[in-house]
């Protein structure tokens, strides 16, 4: 009893440490730029400048001061991250429970694509990709979105198998729910936990993609997330002297410090689904 | 013994009573009562007909109009002919004439007939005295005779009435009747008030004496054994009109206006093993009459023309029944129906052979059988969800798979399904109420208030609290039995009529399914619903089934009504069922 118990302590405690933090990233990325010491976009001081009071984190071969252009980042991050992520959960979603509620040729189909997707190795083809695609968010977005759908694909589908043979749901055929009502009553308030829990998830996998798919060349040139940021800076040189301390370090912490609050708030919700699903379950 | 005739009597040709459109008015209170409303009958040479009623139905005043014997306020119409004789509109003299010699009135609640004071052989000799101009000798003579073929001790002719027994006192009035040998009895109720192995032996005497003396019979009773046992033609009565007309045999075991099926349903045979069950509503107000069908306010399956239009007598399935609905409905018919389910590329599994089926409106059919026999499938199918690879499914008459929209929203209106496991058909994430007013949901039936309200009125109807705590707990945290009533409840909210309840008690304690079922069984009776019970337990499902269908490797083995196929099971799989229901000693 204990170690479950002691268990789900730490789990809560990571949730909430999770929680807190995106909070605070959620704050800088919807008022970075009035918080911010200076424009992420304009020359702030000389070039390569190295941290002081002036610039707490430097600046930049052009002179932007590198703590505005992190706040600045957390925004296009996160927007990248929560956007693809979405495409990924919905498009992903509908696309399960679609192949489940058809049943048959189209199921097989789309499951075969999902197993291909699911085994495809990411990187070579996020190369593949950005060699065809032209830079900037729009691509990075898509290209996250496209290595991401097939988890909760298949995860709906499976629920939308199950779903439709409970008793429950035949019941409310026999009195005359059509599809549209079954997948509003009972399909998304069972479906919607796991969703959740898969988009919170899937969100710190899209940002970490995000770092990667700048990283080989598809960032946006203009509107720079931490991954451009990390990807600049070693074009610049920053790993050949000292900067990448100042340069490189604070956007690669920022990473990972989003990426495993989201795991944390998604294992914190997959938690307390299995708990309802286990409550439900013995009646 | 005695098979001598008492004489030549008089034979008219054709029948000996014609009873045409007969209508009969009683005016002595305030409002008229319309006790005959139109009643058409005809009794021929050696026929035993019976009319069947209740009180009130107007069976009595038939019985006295036959003869005239109405008092003075009856105002009478239509026609009576008593051999050959119209007795509506004729003088007194020729009415008396035909009383006793063409035929003779056996009154009810015997002793009533007999003076006191007098001794039965002398009453009994008085009708042939009178009508007959026969000596005394000679009568008393007769009078012996007659005894005898009623099977009276003659030693009892010296006594007074109050000696005699009932059953002796019954015999000497048919003796009496007999006195002047008409060719026709009308018996009023002539075993109430006896025993029953008195009344055996009375309707033994009547069958006898209509076989020897060649006697044609008018039965006037409430009582279907002895309209077994008597007659050959029935004619049930309800608010004044004839409701169902035809052998003897074919209304009994299988009767086709909801009247006579009401009428039979609620009287208490040695051959159901059901509890007894009344009539919902109560007879008409013979000073009031109902419009239209005179059945339609009880009657489970009235249309709104039923109120308004009266229907004639017409002929369905062997006899003649007034029902603008052509009598009983079948509300659900399965014939031939086939599936098989692919377990394996190339395996298939039988799940039905070519089952059928029928559902009447009231009626409880019992399905059995074991795991396997195709129980699951055939319920998914008689529902409409899944399909059959050959044979229909009908409704009212029309095939499913070539329903409408709005047929089908009609269609998952009317027939409704209790599942096995309420575990299973409750979602986890609704509570009480949400789950009791999903139907009204689906449907769109009424506004919010009013589904709360019949929510309320649902969970109260089987047996649960409709407080406002109850409705919003969550439906798992109920207990089984209470989950079961919940699933009941929204089995029941849309009013249908076929409720199928699949193994409806298999997953609750014997305490719990027993109430369970008479609580199934109770609403059932009050709606007047069609229901089929599905279970593997044929103990269970004898209580509650009028007809059972025994299930086997997806083929029917037997069918008939319940208490036969236990009685007497002819498939050998109904017999291991029956006997493991025995078995089972308790339930
Ligand atoms: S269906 Fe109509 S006509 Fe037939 S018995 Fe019922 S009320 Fe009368």
């Amino acid at each position: 009893m204990s170690r479950p118990r002691r268990l789900r302590r730490a789990t809560r405690t990571l949730t909430i440490l999770g929680g807190v933090t995106l909070a605070v990233f959620g704050v800088l990325a919807l008022f970075g730029s009035a918080l911010a010491p200076f424009d992420a976009g304009e020359r702030a001081g000389r070039p390569f400048l190295e941290p002081s009071r002036d610039h707490l984190l430097g600046t930049d071969d052009i002179g932007h001061d590198i703590l505005s252009e992190l706040i600045g980042g957390a925004r296009v991050s996160l927007l990248i991250g929560l956007a693809a992520a979405a495409i990924a959960v919905v498009g992903g979603g509908l696309l399960g429970a679609v192949a489940g509620y058809r049943r048959g040729a189209v199921d097989a189909v789309l499951m075969r694509t999902v197993d291909y997707a699911l085994v495809v190795p990411t990187i070579p083809l996020l190369i593949v990709l950005a060699s065809y695609l032209e830079r900037g968010m729009r691509s990075q977005i898509l290209v996250v979105a496209v290595l991401l759908w097939a988890e909760p694909a298949r995860i709906v589908r499976s629920q939308v198998l199950s779903l439709r043979e409970r008793t429950h749901v035949l019941a409310a055929r026999t009195f005359g729910a059509g599809a549209p009502y079954l997948i509003r009553r009972h399909v998304v308030p069972a479906v919607a936990p796991l969703l959740i829990a898969q988009f919170v998830r899937v969100v710190s996998v899209a940002i970490l993609f995000e770092v990667a798919l700048s990283f080989v060349g598809l960032g946006d040139p203009v509107r720079r997330s931490w991954g451009s940021m990390i990807q600049f800076a070693t074009d610049r040189g920053a790993f050949l002297t000292g900067a990448w301390k100042w340069w490189i370090v604070p956007p690669g912490l920022c990473v990972a410090a989003v990426v495993c609050s989201f795991a944390f708030v998604g294992l914190g919700l997959e938690e307390r689904f299995d708990r309802r699903l286990a409550r439900g379950a013995q009646g | 013994m005695a098979t001598d005739r008492l004489g030549d009597r008089h034979q008219a040709a054709g029948p000996i009573l014609e009873v045409t459109d007969l209508r009969v008015t009683y005016d002595a209170g305030a409002t008229p009562v319309q006790a005959l409303r139109g009643v058409t009958l005809c009794v021929g040479t050696g026929d035993a007909v019976g009319v069947v009623g209740e009180s009130g139905s107007g069976k009595t005043t038939l019985a006295l109009s036959t003869l005239r014997l109405l008092p003075g306020e009856a105002a009478i119409s239509g026609s009576v002919r008593l051999g050959g004789q119209e007795l509506v509109g004729a003088p007194a003299e020729v009415v008396r004439r035909h009383r006793g010699r063409t035929a003779a009135y056996v009154l009810q609640a015997p002793g009533r007939g007999f003076n006191p004071v007098r001794t039965i052989g002398s009453q009994i000799a008085e009708p042939m005295r009178l009508h007959l101009d026969v000596s005394k000798p000679d009568a008393r003579d007769r009078t012996a005779r007659l005894a005898r073929l009623v099977e009276l001790d003659p030693d009892l002719l010296e006594s007074y009435a109050h000696e005699l027994s009932g059953g002796e006192r019954q015999r000497a009035m048919l003796a009496m009747a007999l006195a002047c040998d008409p060719p026709l009895l009308i018996l009023d109720e002539p075993t109430s008030g006896l025993d029953s192995t008195t009344k055996a032996a009375i309707a033994e005497t009547l069958g006898r004496l209509r076989q020897e003396q060649g006697l044609a019979l008018l039965v006037i009773s409430h009582d279907f054994s002895l309209m077994a046992d008597l007659t050959d033609d029935l004619a049930v009565l309800y608010g004044g009109v004839v409701v169902e007309q035809g052998p003897t045999r074919t209304v009994l075991t299988d009767p086709r206006h909801p009247y006579s099926r009401d009428l039979l349903g609620a009287y208490p045979s040695m051959t159901t093993q059901k509890d007894l069950r009344g009539i919902r509503g109560s007879a008409p107000d013979p000073a009031d009459p109902p419009t239209g069908c005179p059945y339609h306010p009880r009657c489970t399956q009235a249309i709104d023309e039923c109120a308004t239009w009266a229907p004639e007598l017409s002929p369905v399935a062997g006899r003649r029944i007034a029902c603008l609905r052509g009598g009983v409905l079948t509300r659900l018919a399965a014939k031939n129906l086939t599936k098989s389910y692919r377990t394996g590329l190339r395996r298939t599994v039988d799940a039905l052979r070519g089952v059928s089926l029928e559902v009447r409106e009231g009626e409880v059919v019992g399905i059995v059988g074991e795991t396997g026999s195709g129980k699951s499938t055939l319920v998914r199918l008689l529902v409409g969800v899944d399909e059959a690879d050959a044979g229909t499914v009908e409704w009212e008459g029309r095939t499913l798979a070539t329903f409408e929209k709005a047929e089908w929203a009609d269609f998952r209106r009317r027939v409704a399904i209790v599942f096995q496991d309420p575990f299973e058909a409750v979602s986890p994430l609704l509570s009480v109420a949400e789950v009791v007013r999903e139907p009204l949901d689906v449907q769109h039936i009424g506004s919010g208030s009013d589904r709360a309200q019949q929510v309320a009125a649902a969970l109260a109807g089987v047996g649960l609290p409709p407080t406002d705590a109850f409705r919003s707990r969550r439906a798992h945290d109920l207990s089984g039995g209470q989950l079961q009533r919940v699933a009941i409840a929204r089995a029941l909210v849309l009013g249908p009529r076929l409720l199928l309840a699949d193994e409806p008690t298999s997953m609750l304690d014997a305490s719990e399914q027993a109430k369970l079922l008479v609580m199934l069984k109770d609403e059932q009776l009050a709606r007047g619903m069609a229901m089929i019970v599905v279970s593997h337990d044929l103990a269970l499902v004898r209580k509650v089934a009028d007809r059972l269908v025994v299930l086997h490797a997806g083929e029917v083995v037997e069918t008939g009504p319940g208490a036969e196929v236990i009685a007497a099971p002819s498939h050998p799989v109904t017999r291991a069922l029956v006997k493991a229901a025995a078995t089972l000693g308790t339930r």
